[in-house]
């Protein structure tokens, strides 16, 4: 009986990527291929100062020296970084003066991803949603920014990093590659050289950013790897919150995401950075889906400033991810929350690092790992405590489920203490949905996904009462979409 | 000598990130020093002693243990120890006393291959003592039959030098390996172990306890695979870190796809005694198959202070009460060691450890 | 209401349940009782679909309908409810966030609207109020951490705030003191004592029986019915004992 339920509910899963339709639309792009013209080329697209020019061939020249990292628990054909296209731009104006003058066919895909890039909307089918100010980046330029004179008002800068290299160049220039440097690894350096778009949030001293900031990603194009690069700096006593989600057409050849964050909070600060990945996982047979290597790092500069990382994984065909704080700041908070579910043949090798250098700095790490299908999970992450870090506590929480007999979950925690007053503390379980469990919430009448659904959004939940209410509802349904069909 | 000439992994390689190579190399290129005192437990059965890796016959006593020539296994350390080396076999049933292998080391390195077979329902207890200086590398293949059970205690006593201990065991059907190390010696280590449960319904004590001061770097590196279904495997490790001392403990469990209803379980723990002191955990889980409890634990801090004053405000002095709550730290390591004289021997010489680094 | 004819079920090629007949009515009370193995739990799980248990004979047929071929919270939305022996601990889920859910599938399934936070809330303490289970239990994981009495009064709250046609309760008692064995034979009572109901008790002991009066009392040996009778028989099981009866 559940046998036959589970055979439909897989026959079923294929269709269940509602995000992957394409869009009509015409685009410029880069000609095909990565060598130094491609470089000059994004930046002169981009009309970027020489400074800029400079920082990214020294990039691109770094990078020709270096290897693709394999130490991840990933199986990935070699990339052909030559097959790709490195810049895509939809073919408008400019500059739009409002919102009308955006192509109807990219506003359309993103009233049908339910994404509010005109103000007056909010998030859809949310009640009582809050104003979001969004960033929408489509595939390589950022499309529209919304609320940007309200926040201006406020004295929070909000725009492309396009815009914020050529407007506030002294900003950009004081912190980009700070928290990641160049040379930081393969995918952080082919960043820092062909990086097309992406975000940049200022906060100004003692602002309480007056609404959440979004991000919106979607990779339409074919063939076209996307370089978003995002800074976000949280002056002196500041608060942000920023969220970013990400989407992308069903396609069967696997598409290259390589995104770098750099986070910075100084004293008294706060950001709290939100995701909810949804990239094309590909199909049942692992057929297409996209390659999610992206690099993540907040430097907690400032005495008591708190860095938060929330994740939600589902999608992407590869993912490799560990947003990480480095804890310089006296009493320093960084927190990092997971939820990764891989189905299918996706694989996921995600975690964190939390580097403690400060006195009293705490941190968090909250990890759940869900596979199911023929996947791979992964939890990797590092806690490092220096010699002169007094005082230090961490708190590591990983537990894997398991749903179905072909899959993997995996925990390679690293501990380094190097200071004895540290209180370290690390747990780890891995379980499967029992029976038993299953058959009860059934009884009660729930069918069968629904009860898988519900289990696993209480094992998730540590980590989605940490996300904006906005983005919870949407990650609790994500999670029941991208399992579906995947218990027997 | 450098890495290059002994030819082992560098520390880019995952499995030897936190490995001390340098203090392996230094190790091997020790001024010899005139032979120390063997040293026996006071229990009956056979006594090997080996001198520099060849056996002393006329301060040995060799039971049912044979020399015999053995090869090694394609690990880095494993590989160098292949020659005459010492072989236990035991039939169906069998049981022997206590074997006692006691290794001397003048200098230099020296390397030496080992195995323990026993076959269905056998039953063997192995005590192992490390003494001298320089590099000390042996290769010991276990295989349990059927319902063997092997209880064996290894104990690191050099002042100085390196010992590594390069293990390979196939553990079978509802057969019992438990192993204890005892890291007390001033030398630099490695246990570097792959522990296969190729049996159902098998299982596997792993553990001990590395304590280390001055300089010194002592680490495991172990990795327990769940090949077949209903296997039990504890990894019981403690390090303990004074000075400029590092101990690490990366630990693994790996599940096989089809071993259902595995019970892993890990418990690593850390105490740094100095501030200069570090200890490594890398309590690992790889798991294949969903019906399975799998849990670990891993904590890294110093003594309670709560109950140091607590010990102190009753008249114990502080050094004492350190050395009463650190010996229950280690003791949770050392517990497993069946036979008495061989577990107090043991705890003995973890006290003396704590006496001196205190 | 119930309607089972000549069941045999099975555990893993065991047979269990050997030709089990049974009939009953809107507004009756039956107990099942009957030795350790006799097969009492078998019945409450292959009524309530639990995989695993596998029928080779016979039918079982509720409101006419044939209550095998549905899935187990398809068995719910008509109305059977079925109350564990050992209720299940769910880690991260809440009983109000479980029961909800629970509430508006089975709505769904009947095509009634769903009931809005609000409403479930005002339902939901009124139904721990009447059997004495703290509030704060309600927000608390489902019988996570829950004492045994917990578990079983949660299970009553759940019956009260599903309102069933059709209760199995299987062992509801055990693990109960004499105060909340009355409170939950008083809401056995007031929940399912009604004239559209039926409550079908398994139970190995009769002490529940004095609190839930059955209309009949059968004795349930070796996976068949072997006697029936009124509730003097269950007087008459506990004084004499199984071996004598069930013979």
């Amino acid at each position: 009986m559940m046998a036959t339920k589970n055979a439909e509910a897989l026959a079923a899963v294929s269709k269940k990527y509602e995000w992957g339709f394409a869009t009509d639309v015409e685009q410029d792009f880069a000609p095909k291929g990565l060598s130094e013209d491609t470089v000059r080329y994004i930046s002169a697209k981009k009309g970027e100062p020489e400074w800029m020019l400079d920082w990214r061939l020294k990039a691109f020249r770094k990078w020709l020296t270096m290897e693709s990292p394999d130490w991840a628990k990933l199986s990935i054909p070699p990339i052909d970084y030559q097959d790709a296209y490195y810049y895509a731009e939809p073919k408008q104006k400019k500059t739009i003066a409002s919102l009308d003058e955006l192509d109807p066919e990219i506003r359309r895909t993103y009233e049908k991803l339910g994404i509010p890039i005109a103000e007056q909307e909010v998030l859809a089918g949310v009640e009582g949603a809050r104003k979001v100010a969004v960033d929408a980046v489509f595939d390589s330029v950022s499309v529209a920014t919304t609320f940007r004179e309200e926040l201006k008002a406020a004295g929070v800068i909000f725009l492309s990093i396009s815009e914020a290299i050529r407007e506030y160049p002294d900003l950009v220039k004081k912190w980009l590659g700070k928290v990641v440097p160049q040379h930081d690894n393969y995918f952080a350096t082919l960043n820092s050289a062909v990086f097309s778009d992406g975000t940049f949030v200022y906060v100004p001293e003692g602002v309480r950013c007056p609404m959440e900031l979004s991000t919106y990603f979607r990779i339409n194009a074919e063939n076209t790897g996307q370089f978003e690069r995002t800074l976000i700096v949280a002056d002196k006593g500041s608060y942000v919150s920023y969220l970013e989600g990400c989407t992308a057409p069903m396609r069967d050849e696997n598409q290259l995401h390589a995104a770098v964050v750099e986070l910075v909070a100084l004293d008294d600060a706060e950001i709290k950075y939100s995701t909810v990945q949804n990239w094309y996982p590909g199909d049942e047979n692992g057929v297409g889906g996209i390659y999610n290597f992206v690099t993540k790092r907040a430097l907690c500069q400032g005495k008591n400033s708190k860095v938060s990382w929330t994740q939600v994984e589902t999608g992407s065909a590869v993912t490799w991810k560990y947003p990480s704080c480095v804890l310089a700041g006296e009493n320093s908070v960084g927190e990092f929350y997971s939820v990764a579910v891989t189905n299918n043949r996706q694989q996921a090798d995600t975690g964190t690092k939390m580097i403690h250098l400060g006195k009293g700095s705490r941190s968090t790490i909250v990890s759940k790992g869900i596979s199911a299908g023929r996947s791979d999970n992964t939890y990797r992450g590092l806690v490092r405590v220096a010699p002169t870090a007094e005082g230090v506590r961490n708190f590591t929480q990983c537990d894997s489920l398991l749903l179905g007999d072909q899959c993997g979950a995996h925990t390679v925690p690293y501990i380094e203490v190097r200071n004895p007053s540290a209180q370290i503390e690390h747990e780890a379980t891995t379980s499967k949905i029992s029976e038993d469990q299953l058959f009860y919430a059934m009884s009660r009448g729930l069918d069968q996904e629904a009860a898988v659904a519900l289990i696993v959004n209480g094992f998730a939940r540590e980590v989605l009462q940490q996300l904006p209410m906005e983005f919870a509802v949407e990650a609790q349904k994500l999670l029941g979409i991208s399992l579906e069909g995947s218990v027997g | 000598m450098s890495d290059a000439v002994l030819d082992l992994p560098s520390t880019r390689e995952e499995a030897w990130r936190w490995a001390d190579l340098g203090g392996l190399a230094a190790a091997a290129a020790l001024a010899p020093i005139a032979a120390p005192e063997a040293d026996f437990l006071d229990l009956p059965g056979a006594k090997l002693l080996f001198l520099d890796g060849k056996l002393d016959e006329a301060r040995s006593d060799l039971h049912r243990v044979t020399l015999i020539e053995l090869g090694g296994d394609e690990h880095a350390l494993g590989r160098r120890a292949t020659g005459t080396g010492w072989s236990l076999r035991l039939d169906a049933q069998a049981v022997t006393h206590p074997v006692q292998i006691v290794h001397v080391a003048t200098g230099r390195e020296n390397h030496l291959p080992s195995e323990i077979v026993l076959a269905d329902d056998a039953a063997a207890e192995i005590v192992e003592t490390f003494v001298g200086a320089g590099w000390q590398n042996r290769f010991t293949r276990t295989q349990l039959g059927k319902g063997a059970r092997l209880m064996r205690s290894v104990r690191l006593l050099q002042p100085a030098g390196f010992v590594s201990l390069r293990e390979a065991a196939q553990v079978g059907e509802a057969a019992s390996l438990i192993t204890v190390f005892l890291g007390a010696g001033g030398q630099g280590s490695r246990i570097d172990a792959q522990l296969t449960m190729a049996g159902e319904g098998a299982f596997v004590e792993y553990g001990g306890a590395l304590l280390t001061s001055a300089e010194q770097k002592q680490e495991c590196a172990v990795r327990v695979n769940h090949a077949q279904p209903n296997g039990a495997s504890r990894q019981v490790w403690r390090a303990v870190a004074a000075d400029r001392s590092a101990v690490s403990l990366a630990a693994a469990v790996e599940v096989a796809r089809h071993a259902q209803k595995t019970d892993g379980e890990q418990s690593l723990r850390g105490l740094l005694l100095d501030r200069t002191a570090t200890v490594n955990l890398k309590p690992e889980l790889e798991i294949f198959a969903d019906d399975v409890k799998c849990a670990h634990g891993a904590t890294v801090g110093e003594l309670d202070q709560r109950a140091l004053f607590y010990m102190q405000s009753r008249g114990i002095p502080r050094t004492r009460a350190q050395a009463i709550l650190t010996r229950a730290f280690v003791a949770d390591a050392l517990e497993r060691i069946g036979d008495e004289t061989v577990r107090k021997g043991f705890e003995a010489d973890a006290d003396a450890w704590l006496d001196a680094a205190l | 209401m119930l309607k089972i004819e000549d069941l045999h079920a099975e555990i893993d090629g065991k047979p269990i349940l050997k030709g089990l007949t049974l009939s009953v009515n809107a507004g009756e009370v039956h107990a099942i009782m009957g030795p350790n193995g006799a097969g009492k739990s078998t019945l409450g799980y292959v009524l309530g679909g639990r995989p695993g248990y596998e029928v080779t004979e016979g039918s079982v047929t509720f409101d006419g309908q044939d209550l095998l071929e549905l899935e187990p919270h398809e068995r719910a939305a008509a109305g059977v409810f079925l109350g564990f022996q050992y209720p299940v601990e769910i880690p991260g889920v809440s009983n109000v966030q479980f029961l909800r859910e629970s509430l508006n599938a089975q709505r769904a399934g009947r095509g009634e609207k769903p009931l809005s936070g609000a409403e479930f809330l005002k339902l939901a303490r009124s139904q721990a109020d009447a059997l004495g289970l703290d509030q704060e239990m309600l927000k608390r994981p489902v019988n996570v951490g829950f004492s045994g009495g917990e578990k079983k009064r949660n299970e009553m709250v759940q019956m009260g705030i599903i309102d069933p046609k059709f209760a199995i309760l299987d062992e509801t008692d055990s693990g109960l003191d004499i105060d909340a064995l009355r409170i939950v034979g008083d809401g056995i009572n007031r929940i399912m004592r009604q004239p559209t109901k039926a409550v079908l008790l398994i139970t190995h002991y009769q002490r529940l029986l004095d609190y839930v009066k059955p209309d009949f009392v059968h004795v349930l040996a070796d996976g068949r019915i072997t006697r029936s009778g009124g509730a003097e028989l269950a007087h008459q099981l506990e004084r004499e004992g199984y071996a004598e009866i069930a013979a």
